[in-house]
């Protein structure tokens, strides 16, 4: 009995390979069309993404935020709700992060300080995301207009902040300004540079921790009942109200950790413009996972390969340019997402 | 003249034969029945007969002239249609819209010449008397008896000789029913040939013909509909004697003598004035099955919600409502069930399951906070796992693997499985809305045993049907709604078709209740 349930998941798993692959395959074809070896391209792409201990330390860099973005999408999205809205999320995440010195200079202990940066990341994110959870909740939104519009409002409201409130008065740039050090994550040292630290294990436990916790706890029987059949929940006394709210704050915060990972670990600062899409991206990223919360975990790390290699195809061919990294990854979600090539001949 | 023949008809999936061997035929201008349990193979025979499916063996001929139907779009041609159990749709274009896709007249350079189409369409409305004009309506706002009238007008618009309807009656009101019936025989007086699949025997008899039996993927036999009868069909039909009454015990229980209720309600109105429920007031006994009758529509439906969600209704309804003696005017679905109430809702697939999810995770659907299920605060699959598959012997639940999705059973192992989930925290009072609706023959009887058992134990049930037998067959009492109101109540030895009939229609209950 157990094996029917394996082999279901073993098979959306199998699909998702099968469609990355074929992606891959389509992508790697273009360039062979141009007069570039595919072979060429495929070592390029795996040299820059592990080449080096700092090559791997950037991979590592660029992944680390899909996995939250990731997320982000996968966990509304049980719930029926799909989540344009990371990115927004991400930077309101990031803003709150960066001011949490503004309000707590004088933080002595490296652990508390890192503490209070990740509640404020996850509570500005997770605010961020609870609007448009409120406003389905209460008023009926769709959720899609509602977090693409708080996409731009961030934009805004972190590009005032960032050149009004907390601008760093020294820099030409915009950004705020730089965090004590107390705030500063370490990074390995065998990266050579590359800001990833012993943050990427907290990350991946916390997937796996999600993956637990939306599997055996009451919450997330609720969430996959609502996002199944909304009625039948209500009729058995479970809010669907609650469940979108809830679920879109988790979100929200969720993609808001992004922050600690570009304002606690990289730049020590917000700068505006930091995110290379990371919350679009994460739909995609969400999309190859087939809303499996632990196979986030490899789609993360192949997106932030293709991410990563995207310059040095700039590099180093002379046919082809970053934007074939941004051709395959289309080309990937296109080989997930036609599900029908690989079902029809079952039926 | 045999407009269609099936001659040795087989159809294979894998290894399974979904048709064995079918050979029967269906004369032209007539209504020819096609019954079976659910899985017994007929919407497979039909939709290899539409073209869905390619044969695997044997042959069809239509008009006596062997075909091989390549697909719907041929199998239209040959002027075969078929109307879906689930509506084929464009729920927000018009009606017009709708029925002349695929076959648009047009007019100079491609543009569809609507004027054109609705004049025919009126015509061809007309001349089988079937009195629809809402051309220029979205689909959306039509009821569902008139979006299956719609179909049907297509299938005559394509210029169908032989028509196939699965299930029709499964969605429709009794009143649409009616009409429906009397529609399709007027298309049989046109000379239209009309295939009707069902597991409503009732119907089966009164409107057909003639009536194919099928049986796990083979032809029972064909009948000629008036020298056969109930349950000779349902015999064939299920393979074995079958009762349409309940046959067990029907214990006389001392709080029947001197009932006690356990539930009462008090004035429920709702707020609303064109809205359902005006002052209804009525006690629940224990030991007793208290029976709502009623044409859709006149209450029972807000009833049970109030009675089993009242905190939904809170702004909307107005009134008292007691289990226990305690005051649940405003209680959560969680706070009733802790109360010891049990719920089978109105339907199935829409307020019960989650068809995309196995048995075990129905199974904690408003369970998943029992403390039988937690253990460390979380959700414990083990012991809902074993808790299911004792259900499954219990309720002889098919296939009984607690694996299976939801929406991957019959309508009868799904309510099967409604069933023993209410019953599971062994509630005191139960409310059972239409468990037999669309539900095999077979099953019925589970069904109805369950619901009597329950009974005899003490317990206090209330049970919302549509079909008049199944409340009269098990209630105690019936309270008949009309309008909102309670119109009348009767008692189990007052119990008479027609009378209970008439007040449904809105009349009076016969002076003195005995005759």
């Amino acid at each position: 009995m157990k094996a029917i349930t394996m082999n279901a998941s073993m098979r959306a798993l199998v699909k998702s390979i099968l469609g990355a692959m074929l992606g891959l395959f389509l992508g790697l074809m273009i360039c062979w069309f141009t007069g570039e070896s595919p072979i060429k391209i495929l070592k390029i792409l795996f040299q820059s993404a592990f080449g080096s201990g700092y090559d791997f330390g950037m991979t590592l860099f660029y992944t680390a935020p899909l996995l939250l973005t990731g997320l982000a999408v996968a966990i509304p999205f049980k719930s029926g709700l799909f989540n344009i809205g990371a990115e927004g999320q991400l930077t309101m995440g990031a803003l709150a992060a960066s001011a949490v010195a503004v309000v707590a200079p004088n933080v002595q202990s490296p652990v508390l300080a890192i503490a209070l940066a990740v509640v404020f990341a996850f509570v500005g994110g997770g605010i961020w995301g609870a609007i448009p959870g409120f406003l389905k909740a209460k008023r009926g939104s769709h959720e899609v207009i509602t977090t693409i519009m708080l996409n731009f409002i961030a934009a805004g409201v972190s590009a005032y902040f960032t050149l009004y409130v907390l601008k760093d008065p020294n820099s030409a740039q915009a950004e705020t300004l730089l965090l004590p050090s107390v705030y500063h994550l370490k990074a390995f040292e065998c990266f050579n540079g590359a800001p990833m630290g012993p943050l990427i294990f907290w990350l991946l436990a916390l997937v796996v921790f999600l993956y637990f916790w939306m599997w055996h706890s009451v919450w997330g029987y609720e969430l996959k009942a609502v996002g199944e059949n909304e009625k039948a929940a209500g009729v058995y006394g479970i809010s669907k109200q609650k469940i979108w709210m809830s679920s879109m704050f988790l979100a929200g915060g969720v993609a808001g950790l992004v922050g600690i990972i570009e304002v606690l670990g990289n730049s020590h600062r917000f700068k505006i413009g930091f995110s290379a899409d990371y919350g679009f991206v994460g739909i995609a990223v969400a999309l190859v996972a087939r809303g499996n919360i632990l196979g986030i975990i490899p789609s993360a790390l192949l997106f932030g390969i293709l991410q990563k290699g995207a310059g040095s195809l700039d590099l180093e061919t002379d046919k082809v340019t970053r934007d074939l990294s941004y051709i395959i990854q289309g080309l990937i979600i296109l080989g997930v997402a036609a599900e029908g090539l690989w079902t029809r001949k079952r039926k | 003249m045999k407009i269609i023949e099936f001659k040795n008809v087989s159809k294979q999936f894998g290894t399974f034969f979904a048709n064995q061997d079918l050979s029967f035929s269906v004369e032209s201008g007539t209504i020819h029945g096609l019954i079976g349990e659910n899985g017994a193979g007929k919407s497979t025979a039909m939709k290899v007969l539409f073209g869905i499916y390619p044969l695997d063996g044997g042959e069809i001929l239509i008009s006596e002239k062997p075909s091989l139907i390549k697909n719907p779009i041929h199998a239209m041609s040959l002027g075969i249609g078929m109307v879906h159990q689930h509506f084929m749709l464009a729920e927000t274009e018009t009606v017009l819209d709708n029925i002349i896709l695929g076959h648009e007249p047009t007019s100079f350079f491609g543009i569809i010449n609507r004027e054109v189409a609705q004049k025919e369409l009126q015509k061809i409305s007309e001349s089988y008397g079937l009195h629809f004009s809402k051309w220029n309506e979205p689909v959306s706002r039509l009821s569902v008896g008139e979006q299956q009238r719609v179909e049907i007008i297509k299938l005559l618009y394509q210029k169908s000789e032989v028509l196939i309807l699965d299930e029709p009656t499964a969605v429709l009101i009794p009143q649409e029913v009616k009409e429906l019936f009397t529609n399709l025989r007027r298309l049989k007086d046109e000379g239209k040939t009309i295939i009707l699949i069902s597991h409503k025997l009732k119907e089966v008899l009164e409107y057909t013909d003639a009536v194919t039996v099928m049986r796990r993927g083979k032809v029972v036999g064909t009948k000629v509909t008036r020298d056969t009868n109930e349950d000779e069909l349902a015999e064939m039909m299920v393979g074995r004697k079958v009762s349409f009454t309940y046959q067990g015990e029907r214990k006389i229980l001392a709080s029947q003598v001197k009932p006690k209720s356990v539930l009462q309600v008090k004035n429920l109105s709702t707020v609303k004035t064109n809205e359902p429920l005006k002052d209804i007031s009525f006690e629940l006994n224990p030991g007793e099955i208290l029976g709502i009758a009623g044409v859709q529509g006149n209450g029972q439906s807000e009833l049970l919600r109030f009675l089993s969600h009242p905190s939904s209704m809170a702004s909307k309804a107005n009134g008292e409502y007691y289990i226990q003696g305690r005051s649940v005017s405003h209680a959560s679905p969680l706070e009733l069930r802790n109360k010891g109430v049990g719920l089978v809702p109105e339907d199935r697939i829409s307020e019960g399951l989650l068809l995309q999810q196995d048995m075990t995770e129905n199974f904690i659907l408003g369970q998943q906070e029992d403390p039988r299920y937690i253990s460390r605060g979380f959700i414990n699959r083990k012991a809902v796992t074993a808790q299911v598959q004792n259900k499954i012997k219990e309720f002889d639940i098919r296939p009984p693997y607690t694996t299976v999705w939801a929406g991957k059973m019959s309508g009868g192992n799904q309510q099967k499985l409604l069933m023993a989930r209410a019953l599971d925290p062994d509630p005191s009072i139960l409310f059972v809305a239409h468990p037999t609706r669309g539900v095999d023959v077979g099953a019925i009887e589970k069904i109805h045993d369950a619901i009597m058992q329950e009974r005899n134990k003490g317990k206090a049930v209330m049970l919302f049907s549509s079909e008049l037998d199944e409340l009269m067959d098990l209630s105690d009492r019936i309270l008949v709604f009309f309008d909102g109101k309670i119109q009348a109540e009767f008692s189990r030895r007052e119990f008479d078709s027609w009378d209970i009939g008439r007040t449904m229609g809105g009349g009076d209950k016969a002076a003195g209740g005995e005759q």
